[in-house]
Protein backbone atom coordinates (compact mmCIF):
# COMPACT_ATOMS: atom_id res chain seq x y z
CA UNK A 1 0.00 0.00 0.00
CA UNK A 2 1.38 3.42 -0.93
CA UNK A 3 0.84 6.31 1.79
CA UNK A 4 0.43 9.35 -0.11
CA UNK A 5 3.21 11.78 0.98
CA UNK A 6 2.56 15.26 2.21
CA UNK A 7 2.99 18.44 0.04
CA UNK A 8 6.09 20.30 1.84
CA UNK A 9 6.22 23.11 -0.91
CA UNK A 10 8.32 25.76 0.51
CA UNK A 11 7.40 29.17 -1.98
CA UNK A 12 10.86 31.87 -1.47
CA UNK A 13 9.32 35.18 -0.27
CA UNK A 14 8.23 37.08 -3.08
CA UNK A 15 9.51 40.46 -1.27
CA UNK A 16 12.82 39.09 -1.02
CA UNK A 17 13.42 38.78 -4.84
CA UNK A 18 14.26 42.42 -5.81
CA UNK A 19 17.32 42.17 -2.52
CA UNK A 20 17.97 39.12 -4.61
CA UNK A 21 18.46 41.17 -7.80
CA UNK A 22 20.39 44.62 -6.36
CA UNK A 23 23.05 41.53 -4.76
CA UNK A 24 23.24 39.61 -7.75
CA UNK A 25 23.64 43.17 -10.01
CA UNK A 26 26.10 44.38 -7.25
CA UNK A 27 27.83 41.28 -7.71
CA UNK A 28 28.21 41.07 -11.57
CA UNK A 29 29.01 44.83 -11.41
CA UNK A 30 31.83 44.01 -9.27
CA UNK A 31 33.01 41.01 -11.85
CA UNK A 32 33.38 43.44 -14.80
CA UNK A 33 35.30 46.82 -13.18
CA UNK A 34 37.86 43.91 -11.85
CA UNK A 35 38.51 42.40 -15.59
CA UNK A 36 41.66 43.16 -16.21
CA UNK A 37 43.06 44.67 -19.07
CA UNK A 38 46.32 43.08 -20.71
CA UNK A 39 48.32 44.59 -23.40
CA UNK A 40 51.89 46.44 -24.94
CA UNK A 41 53.42 49.45 -23.30
CA UNK A 42 55.31 51.53 -25.54
CA UNK A 43 56.48 55.39 -24.60
CA UNK A 44 55.64 57.49 -27.87
CA UNK A 45 57.44 60.87 -27.43
CA UNK A 46 55.92 63.69 -29.15
CA UNK A 47 55.61 63.48 -33.28
CA UNK A 48 58.20 65.44 -34.56
CA UNK A 49 59.53 65.69 -38.60
CA UNK A 50 62.45 63.98 -39.66
CA UNK A 51 65.56 66.32 -39.85
CA UNK A 52 68.43 64.55 -41.08
CA UNK A 53 67.94 62.28 -43.94
CA UNK A 54 71.69 61.26 -43.99
CA UNK A 55 71.29 59.89 -39.93
CA UNK A 56 68.12 57.79 -41.20
CA UNK A 57 69.43 56.04 -43.68
CA UNK A 58 72.01 54.80 -41.65
CA UNK A 59 69.66 53.51 -39.56
CA UNK A 60 67.93 49.55 -39.54
CA UNK A 61 65.12 50.01 -41.75
CA UNK A 62 62.14 47.36 -41.84
CA UNK A 63 59.28 48.08 -44.24
CA UNK A 64 55.87 45.43 -43.69
CA UNK A 65 53.83 43.90 -45.86
CA UNK A 66 50.93 41.86 -45.14
CA UNK A 67 52.97 38.65 -47.08
CA UNK A 68 56.61 39.24 -45.73
CA UNK A 69 58.87 41.72 -43.76
CA UNK A 70 61.94 43.40 -45.59
CA UNK A 71 65.19 44.47 -43.32
CA UNK A 72 67.51 46.61 -45.08
CA UNK A 73 66.04 45.41 -48.39
CA UNK A 74 66.08 41.34 -47.74
CA UNK A 75 62.38 39.86 -47.43
CA UNK A 76 62.17 37.74 -44.54
CA UNK A 77 59.42 35.69 -42.55
CA UNK A 78 58.70 36.27 -38.32
CA UNK A 79 61.20 33.64 -37.27
CA UNK A 80 64.47 34.53 -39.25
CA UNK A 81 63.60 37.83 -38.68
CA UNK A 82 63.97 37.85 -35.06
CA UNK A 83 67.28 36.25 -35.76
CA UNK A 84 68.66 38.53 -38.59
CA UNK A 85 66.87 42.20 -35.85
CA UNK A 86 68.84 40.51 -32.73
CA UNK A 87 72.21 39.89 -34.57
CA UNK A 88 72.07 43.16 -36.22
CA UNK A 89 71.24 45.21 -32.69
CA UNK A 90 74.05 43.30 -30.74
CA UNK A 91 76.79 45.37 -32.08
CA UNK A 92 74.89 48.70 -31.51
CA UNK A 93 75.46 50.38 -28.55
CA UNK A 94 74.36 54.05 -28.57
CA UNK A 95 70.99 54.79 -28.43
CA UNK A 96 71.07 56.67 -31.63
CA UNK A 97 72.35 53.65 -33.28
CA UNK A 98 69.23 51.56 -32.45
CA UNK A 99 66.35 53.25 -33.66
CA UNK A 100 64.29 51.11 -35.93
CA UNK A 101 62.29 53.04 -39.00
CA UNK A 102 59.56 50.87 -39.81
CA UNK A 103 57.53 51.50 -42.63
CA UNK A 104 54.40 49.56 -43.25
CA UNK A 105 52.32 48.94 -46.57
CA UNK A 106 49.12 51.04 -45.79
CA UNK A 107 47.19 47.05 -46.11
CA UNK A 108 48.97 45.56 -43.42
CA UNK A 109 47.26 43.85 -40.69
CA UNK A 110 47.06 45.21 -37.06
CA UNK A 111 48.26 41.47 -35.45
CA UNK A 112 51.59 41.21 -38.22
CA UNK A 113 52.15 44.78 -37.25
CA UNK A 114 51.91 44.54 -33.65
CA UNK A 115 54.23 41.42 -33.84
CA UNK A 116 57.05 43.25 -35.47
CA UNK A 117 56.64 45.85 -33.42
CA UNK A 118 57.20 43.27 -30.38
CA UNK A 119 60.37 41.36 -31.49
CA UNK A 120 61.74 44.82 -32.37
CA UNK A 121 61.45 46.50 -28.53
CA UNK A 122 62.11 42.76 -27.31
CA UNK A 123 65.30 42.96 -29.50
CA UNK A 124 66.25 46.34 -27.62
CA UNK A 125 65.62 48.52 -30.75
CA UNK A 126 63.82 51.88 -30.84
CA UNK A 127 61.30 51.88 -32.81
CA UNK A 128 60.36 54.34 -35.50
CA UNK A 129 57.34 55.07 -37.59
CA UNK A 130 57.55 56.65 -40.88
CA UNK A 131 54.48 57.88 -42.03
CA UNK A 132 53.02 58.57 -45.59
CA UNK A 133 52.62 62.07 -44.71
CA UNK A 134 56.65 62.61 -44.09
CA UNK A 135 56.08 62.77 -39.90
CA UNK A 136 58.57 60.52 -37.69
CA UNK A 137 57.14 59.26 -34.33
CA UNK A 138 59.50 57.49 -32.13
CA UNK A 139 58.35 54.82 -29.81
CA UNK A 140 60.80 53.58 -27.28
CA UNK B 1 -14.00 74.31 22.27
CA UNK B 2 -11.11 72.95 20.82
CA UNK B 3 -11.52 70.08 18.57
CA UNK B 4 -8.58 67.38 18.78
CA UNK B 5 -7.11 67.14 15.09
CA UNK B 6 -6.67 63.74 13.97
CA UNK B 7 -2.58 63.34 13.57
CA UNK B 8 -2.27 62.01 9.89
CA UNK B 9 1.11 60.18 9.61
CA UNK B 10 2.25 59.19 5.83
CA UNK B 11 4.81 56.36 6.00
CA UNK B 12 7.13 54.97 3.12
CA UNK B 13 6.09 51.54 1.98
CA UNK B 14 8.88 49.71 3.53
CA UNK B 15 9.10 46.49 0.75
CA UNK B 16 9.26 48.68 -1.88
CA UNK B 17 12.92 49.62 -1.00
CA UNK B 18 14.59 47.01 -2.50
CA UNK B 19 12.27 48.62 -5.85
CA UNK B 20 13.52 51.76 -5.38
CA UNK B 21 17.01 50.58 -4.84
CA UNK B 22 17.08 48.42 -7.88
CA UNK B 23 15.38 51.42 -10.51
CA UNK B 24 18.44 53.53 -8.65
CA UNK B 25 21.04 51.15 -9.56
CA UNK B 26 19.97 50.25 -13.15
CA UNK B 27 19.32 54.32 -13.87
CA UNK B 28 23.20 54.53 -12.22
CA UNK B 29 24.48 51.60 -14.73
CA UNK B 30 23.02 53.06 -17.75
CA UNK B 31 24.39 56.84 -17.01
CA UNK B 32 27.90 55.14 -16.59
CA UNK B 33 27.71 53.04 -19.67
CA UNK B 34 27.08 56.05 -21.49
CA UNK B 35 30.90 56.65 -20.54
CA UNK B 36 32.64 54.07 -21.71
CA UNK B 37 33.62 52.38 -24.34
CA UNK B 38 32.34 48.51 -23.67
CA UNK B 39 29.59 49.30 -26.48
CA UNK B 40 32.20 49.67 -29.27
CA UNK B 41 32.24 46.65 -31.18
CA UNK B 42 35.77 45.12 -31.28
CA UNK B 43 38.40 41.94 -31.56
CA UNK B 44 41.77 42.41 -29.91
CA UNK B 45 44.67 41.03 -31.81
CA UNK B 46 46.48 38.05 -29.98
CA UNK B 47 50.10 38.01 -28.68
CA UNK B 48 52.41 36.25 -26.85
CA UNK B 49 54.27 37.68 -23.76
CA UNK B 50 52.01 40.52 -22.61
CA UNK B 51 51.53 42.59 -19.55
CA UNK B 52 48.67 43.62 -16.92
CA UNK B 53 47.85 47.27 -18.20
CA UNK B 54 47.82 49.94 -15.79
CA UNK B 55 44.72 52.10 -15.37
CA UNK B 56 44.13 54.46 -18.33
CA UNK B 57 43.60 58.33 -18.22
CA UNK B 58 42.10 58.03 -21.85
CA UNK B 59 40.56 55.27 -24.10
CA UNK B 60 41.06 55.38 -28.48
CA UNK B 61 39.34 52.34 -30.10
CA UNK B 62 38.73 51.63 -33.49
CA UNK B 63 36.07 49.07 -34.33
CA UNK B 64 34.54 46.78 -36.72
CA UNK B 65 33.96 49.30 -38.91
CA UNK B 66 37.25 51.50 -38.69
CA UNK B 67 35.82 53.92 -36.98
CA UNK B 68 37.85 55.83 -34.39
CA UNK B 69 36.59 56.57 -30.65
CA UNK B 70 37.69 58.33 -27.98
CA UNK B 71 36.27 56.99 -24.32
CA UNK B 72 33.28 55.46 -26.85
CA UNK B 73 32.59 58.85 -28.68
CA UNK B 74 33.39 58.85 -32.15
CA UNK B 75 35.91 61.04 -33.84
CA UNK B 76 37.91 61.87 -36.48
CA UNK B 77 41.60 61.10 -36.39
CA UNK B 78 42.40 64.76 -37.28
CA UNK B 79 40.63 65.85 -34.33
CA UNK B 80 42.00 63.19 -32.22
CA UNK B 81 45.25 65.01 -30.98
CA UNK B 82 43.79 68.14 -30.10
CA UNK B 83 41.05 66.28 -28.04
CA UNK B 84 43.13 63.85 -26.65
CA UNK B 85 46.01 66.49 -25.04
CA UNK B 86 42.88 68.03 -23.36
CA UNK B 87 41.69 65.16 -21.61
CA UNK B 88 45.10 64.19 -20.37
CA UNK B 89 46.17 67.64 -19.32
CA UNK B 90 49.01 68.23 -17.40
CA UNK B 91 49.17 65.02 -16.75
CA UNK B 92 53.17 64.27 -15.72
CA UNK B 93 54.86 61.14 -18.06
CA UNK B 94 54.40 57.98 -17.12
CA UNK B 95 50.65 58.43 -15.62
CA UNK B 96 49.54 59.52 -19.17
CA UNK B 97 48.46 56.01 -20.36
CA UNK B 98 46.01 55.93 -23.04
CA UNK B 99 44.31 52.46 -23.90
CA UNK B 100 44.55 51.43 -27.45
CA UNK B 101 42.20 48.91 -28.91
CA UNK B 102 42.28 48.49 -32.45
CA UNK B 103 40.04 45.68 -34.12
CA UNK B 104 42.61 42.90 -35.31
CA UNK B 105 41.70 43.83 -38.83
CA UNK B 106 42.38 47.11 -39.04
CA UNK B 107 44.86 48.30 -41.45
CA UNK B 108 47.91 50.69 -41.19
CA UNK B 109 46.21 53.06 -43.12
CA UNK B 110 43.73 52.96 -39.89
CA UNK B 111 45.62 52.38 -36.94
CA UNK B 112 48.88 54.51 -37.62
CA UNK B 113 47.49 58.00 -37.86
CA UNK B 114 46.03 57.64 -34.71
CA UNK B 115 49.34 55.95 -33.14
CA UNK B 116 50.56 58.99 -34.89
CA UNK B 117 48.01 61.12 -32.63
CA UNK B 118 48.86 59.60 -29.41
CA UNK B 119 52.27 60.51 -30.08
CA UNK B 120 51.45 64.00 -30.35
CA UNK B 121 49.04 64.53 -27.62
CA UNK B 122 52.45 63.17 -25.91
CA UNK B 123 50.48 60.25 -24.34
CA UNK B 124 52.06 56.81 -22.94
CA UNK B 125 50.69 54.27 -25.19
CA UNK B 126 49.34 50.77 -24.57
CA UNK B 127 48.34 48.57 -26.84
CA UNK B 128 44.89 46.56 -26.05
CA UNK B 129 46.03 42.79 -26.74
CA UNK B 130 44.76 39.62 -25.98
CA UNK B 131 47.16 36.85 -24.47
CA UNK B 132 48.07 34.84 -27.05
CA UNK B 133 47.30 30.74 -26.02
CA UNK B 134 49.97 28.49 -26.16
CA UNK B 135 49.58 25.14 -27.01
CA UNK B 136 50.13 22.38 -24.37
CA UNK B 137 53.96 20.76 -24.71
CA UNK B 138 53.34 16.89 -24.41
Amino acid sequence: MKLKRGKMLIDPPASASSDIAFILIIFFLVCAAVQPETGLAQVLPKTEEKKEQQEQSKNIEVSITPTSIVLNGSPLQLPEFTLRLNAALQKKTRDTDRVVVVKSAPNTPYPIWIRVSQVIEQAGGILTLELESKRTITVE
Amino acid sequence: MKLPRKKLTASVPAFAMGDIGFLLLIFFVILARAQDDSHIQWQPAKLADIKMAAAPLASVAIDSGFKVYLDGKEISPDELASSLSSVLGDTPAGQRNVFLKVHKEAKASHFEPVIAAISEAGGDLVHILEPEETSPTR
